[in-house]
């Protein structure tokens, strides 16, 4: 019950892959690399709990000692080379600690995947997003390409979330390493997925990539992270499916787009 | 009310005087106790975590739902 209470008080529990009203920490994670950002935040957390408590302590205890009747002769300290030999040292080898995981996470985040399965190209444009997937056409075909705009705010169906849906998502497979180059068609963009860990700018002029693995089946809402005129914030949903349905699932939605 | 003040005196007069050292190891142990249980709480999660994607790898449970 206590339990129940405060995780209602203090902790908001995102039970779907999207933002939720007043949360506080991150959404559930679908891919490895977004559980290492979790994980690492959990590594450095430690430490600011760590010193938050410590610093407090001394505070609340300078000030509980600091009373001319309780201690009305106070110590005339000037200084300490020892207290300050230690008081140098031992921060700076705080950030050691923080410095080891975080760079391990940072260089398997630029770990570029040599063969991935499928390739999209997303492309950001004043206000909505396209999708090209080109792996399986030709030279000369032309490639799969759809438009994903955001449902207008006075036109969602019941049980859609608000300036959230788009009318047509990504679909991708999951337990599959994915490439996304992302890239605008206008000014700057940026394609982001926060249950994924993924944020990547779209530079006009310049394509950049990054690797996905999305561990699980659902259905994942991001926003766009790079501010670009009146309906900025539209919205990124990538649908993962099941390897087996996604040839279907892709090849539907794109029989719906071409009607 | 001066009566009073002189016995809180007195009585403050013969306490120890407070030791930076130990008030510096009490504070860096409630530190390390507060950092554990937060630590409790990290293992716990991924515990979670990884029993979760271990079910969902053998299928025992299934995040897509039966149409």
């Amino acid at each position: 019950m206590i339990e129940v209470f405060l995780e209602w008080r203090f902790l908001t529990i995102a039970p779907c892959d999207a933002a939720e009203p007043w949360q506080l920490g991150s959404q559930d994670a679908a891919t490895p690399i977004m559980q290492g950002i979790i994980d690492l935040h959990h590594d450095i957390f430690f430490f600011l709990i760590l010193i938050f408590v410590f610093v407090s302590r001394m505070l609340v205890r300078a000030l509980w000692h600091f009373h001319e009747q309780k201690n009305p002769i106070p110590q005339r300290i000037v200084h300490g080379t020892t207290i300050e030999i230690i008081r140098t040292i031992f921060p700076s080898i705080i950030p050691m600690f923080i410095a080891i995981p975080s760079f391990a996470l940072l260089y398997s985040m630029d770990e570029v995947v040599v063969d991935p399965a499928i390739t999209i190209k997303a492309i950001g444009h004043q206000w909505y997003r396209s999708y090209e997937y080109s792996d399986y056409n030709s030279s000369d075909e032309q490639s799969l390409t759809f438009d994903s705009y955001t449902i207008p705010e006075d036109d969602p169906e019941l049980g859609q979330s608000r300036l959230l849906e788009v009318d047509n998502r990504v679909v991708v497979p999951a337990k599959t390493h994915l490439r996304m180059i992302v890239t605008p068609a206008d000014v700057p963009h940026s394609w982001a997925v926060p249950s994924s860990g993924v944020k990547c700018d779209a530079v006009p002029g310049r394509s950049n990539q990054t690797s996905i693995l999305v561990q699980r089946e659902g259905v994942y809402y991001g926003q766009c992270s790079e501010i670009r005129g009146t309906n900025h914030a539209f919205t990124i949903v990538v649908e993962a499916v099941p390897l087996k349905d996604y040839g279907s699932r892709v090849s539907n939605q794109f029989i719906l787009q071409t009607n | 009310m001066a009566s009073a003040r002189k016995i809180v005196g007195q009585a403050a007069s013969k306490g120890p005087s407070p030791s930076v050292i130990k008030e510096m190891i009490y504070g860096i142990s409630l530190g390390l106790a507060a950092g554990f249980f937060w630590k409790m709480y990290h293992w716990s999660s991924q515990r979670r975590t990884r029993e979760f994607y271990d079910l969902l790898d053998k299928g025992e449970i299934s995040v897509v739902v039966d149409e």
